[in-house]
């Protein structure tokens, strides 16, 4: 016995879940009896019992030792599928925030989704997504991280298919779901690799093999490059990215969890695999190799996009990719550090933009300005969101930031210099966001815009309080012991990027009202960055086209070729019957002769 | 006794139904003979011993002893999960059936007839009886898949007919070089003394091929597939659940049962080329899928692909992709003929099966919200998404084969890739999108959705739970799997506390 709460924290998933089932409750017929808001709160309550429990968890659990658990699922010739269960301060943790920021992007939908007749789906989904992290991060397999991964998959088709009527959302559900499903199918291809190399799917059991350097490194580098196929899409990195973007037309709340807690889903399995990562070197290069051209390339896409969404899902790309390199470069505490102010602070920016969106109708930054003193709220919340994000002292990521530019700068100076490009460009964008939102004149569809409803307010507001005092549960929890490191050169490197970035972006867009580039000459490179190095063009005329024209070819191939050999025998079984019955003359003479010759004909066969 | 009363009952109903007097009382006849069907199976499974690898319950009556053809019968772990697949889809397809419809007497009593027939193969022990059955539910299926088909019925139906004939043929004629050729004085056909007996191996090398190009035609596998897009599509959907439920599981139970372990040797020297002929069947069944623009002809040609996954799991022989290979048949059966039902239902209220016709059915006013949501469960069901039956069954195929044929089997993972591709272009066009604002279809009652809703719940409580289907199977699996999966001694863990 532990405690109450230690023992059934097994059950922080089930609440969700049980609030999901419940949904189901609300099929049309009984939507139009009682409208569809009670399904809305009964998942707003199932998720406020998840995060009290995980609360009360988290006091217990604060300063024991990780506590393992195993529940076999079943056994079938001699291989068990055994779930451990691992409940430490880090797991229960990270369930406090799911939960946390589900709790509040649900309040935030009673206001945003007010007109909506879908709550039941709606709902029921994001309770889902809270099941499958809650579980993601309790479970310590390979093997049910892949499920509940591939799981969460599905769920992503069909909560970017909410409003599946809208021709947009339904091939960015049908991007979303493929995309993610070819980097989960490489995943499973590298935990089917990995079973008979290893014996195990056990994380601590394969840290302990991949360290114990009996593994052949070659086997090693392909599984290892298998398995970073999964976090790469859930993180949307390059190449398997372009889904965020896409999934941007599923309603705003849903993005708030998505791009805050969802897409870490992946650095976590990424940061629990380390061990494994680490023993090859190729791996290694290909994890920094990709976190970092995602992070650049993100950054500057960011930068060119006029929708507020966009902006922030390839942000979220970028900072993602950042976590791949911290993980990577084996500083994983950075990097659970970094999903973790990310997460608060992103969310908000991310509220803040649907409050806008909200009533204002667009969400195309160039047809918005003008708010920051009818908004001030909005404007208030956004802002300590962008200081949250970039490395604004004394806030969360500056401190991140430091220690991973400390930590980077001998011995791979150049991704020091990485983090702090990207974070400046980062600031740069946010600037740009923030300025041509609630800066200059309003335009016309900004000229009445009021605050929203009080279930949209209060959220921002208590976010925008957590985000402020990261700093203070960072000094808690003794993740920051001193002061005194912001004043030390990379401290004060962080520093100078975020401010010259925000200084710069401020001053341009302060200025600049248009969406135009800066010189008429850049235009084709702001169309490249826009047009997200086209890369959609890229794969129509690639993977898409070969697959596409390859089905045709062998349904061709099906129709005419192989069930042609077939029709062909029948036909021509028709054919000699129809000819051959004209060979009926009576003359028995010619049937013996037909006989005879048949029987030589058989006779010279076997005689040969 | 007790597996003669699951052959022969179907049959007596099928006779009693026809000579019901009223059209309802023929319904009630033959629910209440599947009901019992269905209880005889219940009741075996609980007397049925786990530990136990080989045949149960057996029964033996000699027939023609000097020809070797008895009527012995046993159940096992290969058989016990199709029997109960076979009843539980009989008594949906009874169930879904409108008693006052004409001919609709005829209908159930020649499914009663085939689900004997069935049964009857299942549970064979002697080579020639299960030939036999196999043989006699081709008549039924005939007049099954001609009466009730659409427009080019006969076409489809005589296509069916020829193809499933030469597929006995060349059973038939392995089967009694099986027997006549085994050296004793009398022939022999039982199955316990036919898998003890040596054949040399160029012997061995021609029967196991007549035996895979039988048993490929009727599973089917790539390329012998032809008649079945045209036969599914053809036929009613009550017929292609069946056909597609129940009846492919004939062919891969034969290669199961038969090919397999009756040739070890000649099987062992062909397997790498079996395992490559299934990744090559899995891919190509998905790609012909995807080019599909009927929806019902789209989810036909996912057999093609998903039968593949047994010949792969028979390729490699271990005992767990053994017990993949039994619980693939099982789900594949389930997940096939909801699919097929829901494309059905979606038919016959609509009008219409092509994908550029059909939108928005999601429409929670208009259109089939609960039957949409079923067709995106069966969708990524057959897509193997975790949590649904077809993913336990999958996963230990692939967990079970990679070790033997890793390419094949990354050629199969990518398949279930492409699965997800074309059930994703079905769900968008049908399911999702905007529902034409004049279009009212008729509605879909909730007794329409019953037999969809119970496949449904087969199919997810079988996927939390996948050890409800795999026990049965896995004695009997490791008493064929040659060679044992065993990964290598898992690495001491740390103390764990357990408590």
């Amino acid at each position: 016995m532990l405690h109450a709460l230690l023992d059934t924290l097994w059950l922080v998933p089930i609440y969700s879940l049980v609030g999901a089932a419940l949904s189901l409750v609300w099929v049309p017929s009984i939507t139009r009896r009682t409208g569809p808001r009670p399904a809305g709160y009964v998942n707003i309550l199932m998720t406020l019992v998840s995060f009290l429990h995980g609360l009360g968890a988290l006091g217990v659990v604060w300063g024991r030792s990780p506590v393992l658990w195993e529940v076999e699922w079943f056994r079938v010739a001699d291989l068990a599928f055994t779930i451990p269960v691992e409940i430490s301060t880090l797991t229960v943790g990270a369930i406090v925030l799911i939960t946390g920021l589900n709790l509040l992007a649900q309040v935030y939908a009673v206001g945003y989704m007010e007109m909506d007749w879908g709550w039941a789906r709606f709902y029921a989904l994001l309770s889902f997504f809270e099941s499958g992290m809650c579980a993601l991060v309790l479970c310590g397999s390979l093997f049910f991280s892949y499920v509940i991964l591939e799981v969460l998959t599905l769920g992503t088709y069909l909560l970017v298919g909410v409003w599946y009527n809208q021709a947009l959302v339904v091939t960015g559900a049908r991007d979303a779901f493929l995309t993610k499903r070819a980097g989960d199918l490489i995943l499973l291809m590298g935990v089917v690799a990995l079973l008979p190399l290893a014996g195990t799917w056990d994380f601590n059991a394969l840290s302990l093999w991949a360290s114990s350097g009996t593994a052949d490194p070659t086997a090693l580098a392909w599984v290892g490059l298998a398995l970073l196929a999964g976090p790469v899409g859930k993180c949307a990195q390059f190449p398997l990215h372009l889904w965020l973007d896409e999934a941007m037309e599923s309603p705003l709340p849903s993005s708030v969890l998505r791009l805050s807690v969802v897409v870490a889903t992946g650095a976590w399995v990424l940061i629990r695999l380390l061990p494994l990562l680490d023993a090859s070197p190729v791996v290694q290069s290909v994890a920094i190799a990709i976190g970092a051209a995602t992070a650049l390339g993100a950054s500057l896409i960011a930068i060119a996009q006029i929708d507020v969404k966009r902006i922030l899902s390839y942000t979220v790309s970028a900072y993602m990719g950042l976590v791949f390199v911290a993980v990577a470069t084996r500083n994983q505490e950075a990097a659970l550090l970094l999903v973790l102010t990310h997460a608060l602070a992103i969310a908000l920016v991310v509220m803040a933009a649907g409050s806008i969106i909200s009533n204002c109708i667009t969400q195309d930054i160039t047809q918005l300005g003008g708010l920051l003193l009818r908004r001030p709220i909005t404007a208030f919340t956004m802002a300590v969101g962008i200081a949250g994000l970039v490395g604004v002292p004394p806030l969360g990521t500056a401190w991140v930031f430091q220690e991973l530019v400390s930590q980077l700068w001998y011995g791979q100076r150049g991704l020091a210099i990485l983090v702090l490009v990207v974070n400046a460009l980062t600031a740069w964008s946010m600037a740009r966001l923030f300025w041509l939102v609630f800066g200059g004149a309003p335009k016309q569809m900004t000229l009445r815009s009021p605050e929203p409803i009080w279930l949209m307010v209060v959220p921002m507001m208590v976010l925008a309080g957590v985000v402020l005092h990261v700093p203070h549960l960072l000094w808690q929890w003794q993740l920051v012991q001193d002061w005194a490191v912001l004043g030390q050169h990379s401290g004060i490197a962080v520093m100078v990027s975020s401010f010259l970035g925000l200084g710069l972006g401020t001053l341009w867009f302060r200025r600049s009202r248009t969406g135009e580039p800066f010189v008429p000459w850049l235009l084709p490179l702001q169309n490249f960055f826009a047009y997200d190095f086209y890369t959609v063009k890229l794969y129509r005329y690639s993977i898409v086209w070969i697959v596409d024209r390859f089905s045709r070819l062998v349904d061709w191939g099906d129709r005419f070729v192989i069930d042609g050999i077939g029709n062909f025998f029948g036909v021509a079984t028709l054919f000699s019957g129809e000819s051959i019955k004209y060979t009926t003359f009576g003359q028995l003479q010619f049937y013996v002769l037909t006989i005879i010759g048949g029987i030589l004909l058989l006779f010279l066969l076997v005689a040969s | 006794m007790v597996l003669s009363a699951l052959i022969w009952l179907p049959i007596l109903g099928a006779v009693l139904t026809a000579l019901m007097p009223s059209a309802k009382g023929a319904k009630a006849t033959a629910i209440a003979t599947l009901s019992a069907v269905v209880g005889l199976t219940l009741w075996v499974s609980r007397q049925f011993l786990l530990t136990e690898g080989g045949f149960q319950f057996r029964e033996a009556l000699d027939w023609l002893p000097n020809l070797g053809v008895n009527y012995t019968l046993g159940l096992d772990g290969m058989s016990l999960p199709l029997v109960g697949l076979n009843g539980l889809i009989c008594w949906l397809l009874v169930f879904a059936q409108n008693a006052s419809a004409g001919r609709s007497r005829l209908l159930m009593v020649l499914l009663l007839l085939t689900c004997g027939g069935v049964n009857g193969a299942f549970l064979a022990t002697n080579a020639m009886l299960f030939v036999i059955f196999y043989e006699l539910e081709l008549i039924p299926l005939y007049l099954l898949i001609a009466v009730w088909g659409s427009a080019k019925k006969e076409y489809a139906a005589t296509k069916f007919l020829i193809f499933t004939a030469v597929s006995g043929i060349l059973i038939l004629a392995a089967v009694l070089a099986l027997g006549w050729l085994s050296g004793g004085e009398q022939p022999v056909f039982d199955y316990v003394q036919l898998r003890q007996q040596a054949l040399p191996l160029p012997l061995q090398r021609i029967l196991l091929l007549a035996l895979l190009i039988g048993f490929g035609i009727k599973a089917p596998l790539v390329p012998l597939h032809t008649w079945l897009p045209d036969t599914y599509v053809e036929s009613s959907s009550t017929v292609a659940m069946f056909l597609g439920g129940v009846l492919a599981k004939l062919g891969s139970y034969g290669i199961l049962r038969f090919a397999m372990p009756l040739f070890p040797e000649a099987w062992a020297e062909l397997s790498p080329w079996l395992a490559l002929w299934a990744g090559v069947g899995i891919l190509y069944g998905a790609f012909a899928a995807i080019a599909q623009k009927d929806i019902k002809r789209m989810v036909a040609y996912s057999s093609i692909g998903h039968m593949s996954y047994i010949l792969l799991a028979a390729a490699s022989g271990t005992a767990l992709s053994l017990v993949g290979a039994i619980a693939q048949m099982v789900s594949h059966g389930l997940v096939l003929a909801l699919l097929f039902y829901l494309v059905g239902l979606i038919e016959q209220k609509t009008g219409s099966r092509e994908l550029d016709v059909l939108n928005g059915l999601l429409n929670p006013i208009r259109g089939y919200p609960t039957t949409s949501a079923l067709l995106i469960l069966g969708g990524m069901a057959s897509a193997g998404i975790p949590g649904m039956v077809g993913f336990a069954a999958e996963f230990l195929i692939f967990q079970g084969s990679f070790s033997a044929y890793p390419l094949p089997t990354l050629m199969a993972i990518a398949g279930t890739g492409l699965t997800a591709v074309y059930f994703v272009i079905l769900l968008n066009r049908t399911c999702f999108g905007k529902l034409d604002n004049n279009l009212y279809y008729p509605k879909i009652s909730g007794l329409e959705s019953i037999p969809s809703l119970v496949l449904a719940v087969f199919i997810v409580v079988l996927g939390l739970q996948p050890a409800l289907l795999l026990r049965w199977s896995e004695s009997t699996a490791q008493s064929y799997g040659s060679a044992a999966f065993l990964p290598p001694p898992v690495i001491a863990l740390h103390p764990i506390s357990h408590d």
